[in-house]
């Protein structure tokens, strides 16, 4: 490590995000009420780009905070604009929310955005965009993609149904175009501006077992072009796939990694792309450790691959002994400094870290 | 229901001094003194002209109680009783009376002798303001006077740092100035039973903020140590004679005994003999573990720490040394700092807050080139690191307190009000009291409800748990009983006891309701038809048919007679004592629906 801070929030978080001025959010996903979001400002320390040591101010604060009654399973912050959308389960309805930090620090709930009930434990994706409007994708299940204004809550565009495969996750590409993946392992692709249309991408071949498949893509809202950018998948068994979405037919690259074999359930599985180091993606939620590869290597084989660093901090940490050993809930990686991630653990922990490349490549 | 006054001289809203007013039931008490750091004028102390505007605070107020040896928190104590006039009790406890003169008089020259001030208090001062002091044990209940007690309890945060509860009759508050709920390597963890106080002031300086683990803050020292050490470099630790001292001396010794390093470590004599004095005399204040190992073998004497001598300050090589004081603001710190300030190899690491305009504050600042005595300029080359160790609670804290305390109302000081806002809420959510969160000088009023103690009678006692299910420790048990008032005092007895007790005599109510039936039959018939329709029906209680011709439910009677005037209608008698109304009613309602066709 060049840099490791560990820190503990009092309850246990399920995701990341980032938002304006360099903030960071998490929020609480018990199943009990009296859930936080929490808004935290980063210690200056790990906002400048060199590293200082024993700097005074280390700590996150908290900058403000809210109550949510259901869990909080996924939380995006509406670009352009002072909301902030969140949903969970119970139903896939989507909680809005105002943040004003200069008046006061309580995040304010907003009236919520009613859906199809769902069934059970679904609970809806997100994604957001503020290209013509400020928009919410969302969705818990194929045949329940839409897209509604946030201020107005008038729907956009419903997609046409596909299948009722439950979805895993979802993205905007671009301002027209929606990326959907299934958590059976297909990749669908849909353009708002037709209705009725929706192609499906890329089944994954292989495996009889039944796994669960995630997806992580680039940024899309930062004017990326579509094709440039790969898609990458992870299976619960440690599959790694990526998608050229220009020629969907073929996988660019297939890879397997090192994870415990009964994979602990598909319920925190996270990939996703270093925003700032090439061909490099993390990936966790098997266990209490995170591991980052370098895909330029890689083939169609579908051979192990060998990560260039794992961080297993989640897995020391813990109050030693009482119950399961910590599982990372999610990770992320920092938006400016390249090799910095910051990653969740279900003890509470919250940990900030930046590797040193060993072999000088990277 | 009665009030209790809080206001607050500085902490409100202003991380710079604490200085509490409390008022609870008519009696009077200051919680904690303190200087604000910032400020080299009048505003550094709190204007104790809000107190009383004219009469004496000696007379005003019951007792002073200082929580800890900070000087944002004892800093104006010397000011207060000498130059303002205060010659009442002043509580703390005794690690805090033995180490705030330390304190004060370091302060004092700095200000004084250093920056040439003169609105001062003197040595003497400081010398009388301690005499006035009652040294505390914790967990002892401290009469102040008839009505007012105070007990201190566990603070963690510093060596002496203590929570006090002050109370008057039933209403209490509990003032926790500076603690921390984690415990380190010397100290242990606050800690306070259920007292259910009124109020609870807390801190919340620190409670939106999520701090990074102890283990990464000192890993990272023990990185720039071993850095430096490793290319040679000297490692100055300005410290002041306790508290993190030890703290860092543990934490060198176990690094350096397991990497095998065998760079000098140095401690100056003065705060050896010093540190040990303390610790031998105040051990009950530090952690398990520590009081475990002292047994065994002495903390404090250290393998690979040494006792330094001024002269090994020119030996060649690297070496770390603690030498006193922690500002660099004269002594030996400072000596050792000038001798190795100009060789970037070396490093100073200051331990916590420095004052302004000592060396210590000056290079924290940034400052690179230092004017000495005599016109002497000092380059400073070497690096210069902060660290801070020192501990306050934070929100996840402060609501463990809370849960332990069990209070009824919160006061949060020490805070910005905006960024108190979610943990008002927080606090109102979870534990369904109210959060008060008042700005300097503001008055709060706190509503309490006192209880009255009322005496139970043994008889009653006995009596009435020996009725119904066991006593449980956790629920509550409803007994009845008599409430005597009388002059002031209030007793719960036996209804028989108060009758006894007043010369009254008991009166018993009897009700007698007359229910008619149309029977044609004799009346020992009917009586007959009556109880075996009430046997049937009343399963549960005891219904039974006596020899002269009536029946009893329970210990209500039915009694049968002909109508006077028509034969074919009996006219049931059916009486009950007050105490059996309900059943009462419930029989002759059931009575007058009259009985089933079929006879027995």
């Amino acid at each position: 490590y060049r840099d490791l801070h560990t820190f503990e929030l009092q309850a246990p978080t399920r995701l990341i995000e980032w938002a304006r001025g360099s903030r960071v959010c998490v929020a609480g996903y018990g199943q009990s009420d009296g859930n936080e979001i929490l808004q935290l400002i980063p210690p200056p320390a790990l906002l400048t780009k060199e590293t200082r040591g024993l700097c005074p101010e280390r700590d996150f604060k908290v900058e403000c905070g809210g109550f949510s009654e259901h869990p909080v399973y996924s939380l995006k912050y509406v670009p352009d604009t002072s909301l902030l959308v969140t949903s969970g389960p119970r139903d896939s309805s989507l909680q809005v929310w105002q943040v004003s930090a200069e008046d006061s620090d309580v995040i304010k709930s907003v009236s919520p955005i009613a859906t199809e009930n769902g069934t059970g434990q679904s609970w809806a994706k997100i994604a957001t965009i503020s290209a013509r409007a400020p928009w919410v994708l969302h969705g818990s299940r194929l045949d329940r993609v839409q897209v509604t204004e946030v201020e107005s809550r008038k729907n956009v565009y419903t997609a046409a149904s596909g299948g009722s495969e439950e979805l895993s996750g979802l993205a905007f590409l671009d301002c027209n175009t929606l990326l959907l993946c299934c958590t059976p392992g297909q990749l669908c692709l849909a353009d708002i501006r037709q209705p009725q249309g929706l192609v499906e991408a890329m089944s994954v071949p292989l495996a009889p077992c039944s796994e669960q498949w995630c997806m992580g893509t680039r940024n899309g809202t930062q004017g990326l072009e579509l094709s440039s950018q790969p898609v990458a998948r992870l299976s619960s068994r440690g599959l790694l796939a990526l998608t050229d979405l220009r020629k969907t037919s073929e996988f660019l690259a297939l890879a397997k990694a090192r994870v415990p074999s009964p994979g602990s359930g598909a319920e925190f599985l996270c990939i996703s792309w270093a925003p700032a180091l090439e061909g490099c993606l993390a990936i966790s939620g098997f266990d209490g450790t995170v591991h980052v590869y370098n895909t330029q290597s890689w083939d169609s084989s579908g051979r192990e691959a060998e990560p260039i660093f794992v961080h297993k901090g989640h897995a020391f940490g813990g109050a030693g002994g009482s119950g399961d050993p910590p599982l990372v809930t999610v990770h992320t990686w920092h938006l400016q400094k390249p090799r910095t991630l910051l990653s969740a653990a279900s003890d509470g922990s919250l940990h900030v870290w930046d590797w040193v490349q060993p072999c000088g490549k990277c | 229901v009665s009030r209790v006054f809080c206001w607050c001289a500085g902490a409100g809203q202003d991380v710079g001094r604490s200085c509490i007013l409390v008022s609870i039931a008519g009696k009077n008490v200051m919680l904690d003194c303190g200087m604000h750091m910032g400020y080299n004028d009048d505003r550094r102390f709190p204007d104790f002209s809000y107190i009383t505007q004219n009469g004496r605070l000696t007379d005003f107020l019951d007792c002073v109680i200082i929580s800890h040896f900070h000087l944002d928190h004892c800093g104006a104590l010397p000011y207060f009783s000498e130059m303002v006039g205060y010659d009442g009790p002043i509580y703390m406890t005794h690690p805090t009376k033995a180490i705030c003169p330390i304190l004060l008089e370091d302060y004092r020259k700095i200000t004084v002798d250093k920056k040439g001030e003169t609105n001062f208090f003197t040595s003497q001062m400081i010398k009388d303001c301690m005499k006035k002091v009652v040294a505390v044990h914790l967990h002892q209940t401290v009469q102040v006077d008839e009505e007012l007690e105070i007990k201190a309890y566990y603070a963690g945060h510093v060596l002496g740092a203590a929570m006090f509860q002050i109370k008057v009759g039933c209403e209490s508050v509990v003032y926790t100035g500076d603690y921390n709920m984690t415990p380190d390597r010397h100290l242990g963890a606050a800690w306070i039973d259920k007292c259910r106080p009124d109020l609870l002031i807390s801190e919340s300086t620190y409670a939106t903020t999520i701090r990074d683990s102890k283990r990464c803050r000192e890993r990272d020292f023990l990185k720039k140590v071993h850095e430096t050490v490793e290319r040679g470099g000297k490692v100055l630790i300005p410290v002041f004679a306790l508290g993190r001292a030890q703290e860092l001396c543990i934490l060198l010794e176990t690094f350096w005994e397991r990497m095998n390093l065998k760079a000098p470590i140095y401690f100056s004599t003065g705060l050896t003999e010093k540190a040990n004095h303390y610790y031998k005399l105040f051990i009950t204040w530090t952690n398990q573990k520590i009081r475990k190992t002292f047994v065994q073998r002495n903390m404090f004497e250290f393998k690979h720490i040494k006792a330094f001598d001024r002269a090994f300050a020119d030996n060649p090589g690297p070496m770390v040394v603690f030498a006193t004081p922690g500002m660099l603001h004269a002594g030996q710190s400072l000596q050792i700092f000038r001798k190795w300030a100009g060789n970037e190899k070396n490093m100073v690491i200051m331990p916590g807050y420095c004052v302004q305009g000592t060396v210590g504050h000056k290079i924290l600042s940034g400052q690179r080139k230092l004017e000495m005595e005599g016109r002497q300029i000092l380059e400073v080359k070497m690096q210069v690191e902060y660290m801070s160790f020192s501990a306050h609670a934070d929100a996840k804290g402060i609501m463990q307190l809370i849960r332990q305390a069990e209070p009824r109302n919160v006061l949060l000081v020490h805070g910005e009000a905006k960024k108190m806002e979610f943990l008002k809420q927080k606090i109102e959510q979870e534990f369904h009291v109210s959060c008060y969160m008042p700005a300097n000088g503001e008055t709060t009023t706190i509503l309490t409800n006192p209880c009255i103690p009322v005496d139970i009678s043994l008889g009653l006692l006995k009596r009435e748990t020996a009725i119904g299910p066991l006593p449980d420790a956790k629920k509550p048990k409803l007994m009845h009983g008599t409430l005597l008032m009388k002059d002031n005092s209030f007793r719960l007895v036996s209804p028989e006891q108060a009758l006894k007790e007043l010369g009254l005599a008991e009166h018993q109510l009897r009700f007698t309701c007359r229910v008619h039936i149309q029977d044609p039959r004799k009346e020992h018939e009917t009586v007959l038809r009556v109880y075996n329709h009430l046997k049937g029906i009343l399963k549960d209680y005891s219904v039974q048919h006596l020899p002269d011709g009536s029946i009893t439910v329970e210990s209500i009677l039915i009694q049968a007679t002909a109508h006077s005037e028509d034969q074919g209608t009996k006219v049931l008698l059916v009486s009950w004592t007050y105490q059996d109304e309900e059943l009462g009613s419930y029989l002759t309602s059931l009575l007058k629906k009259g009985l089933p066709q079929s006879t027995p």
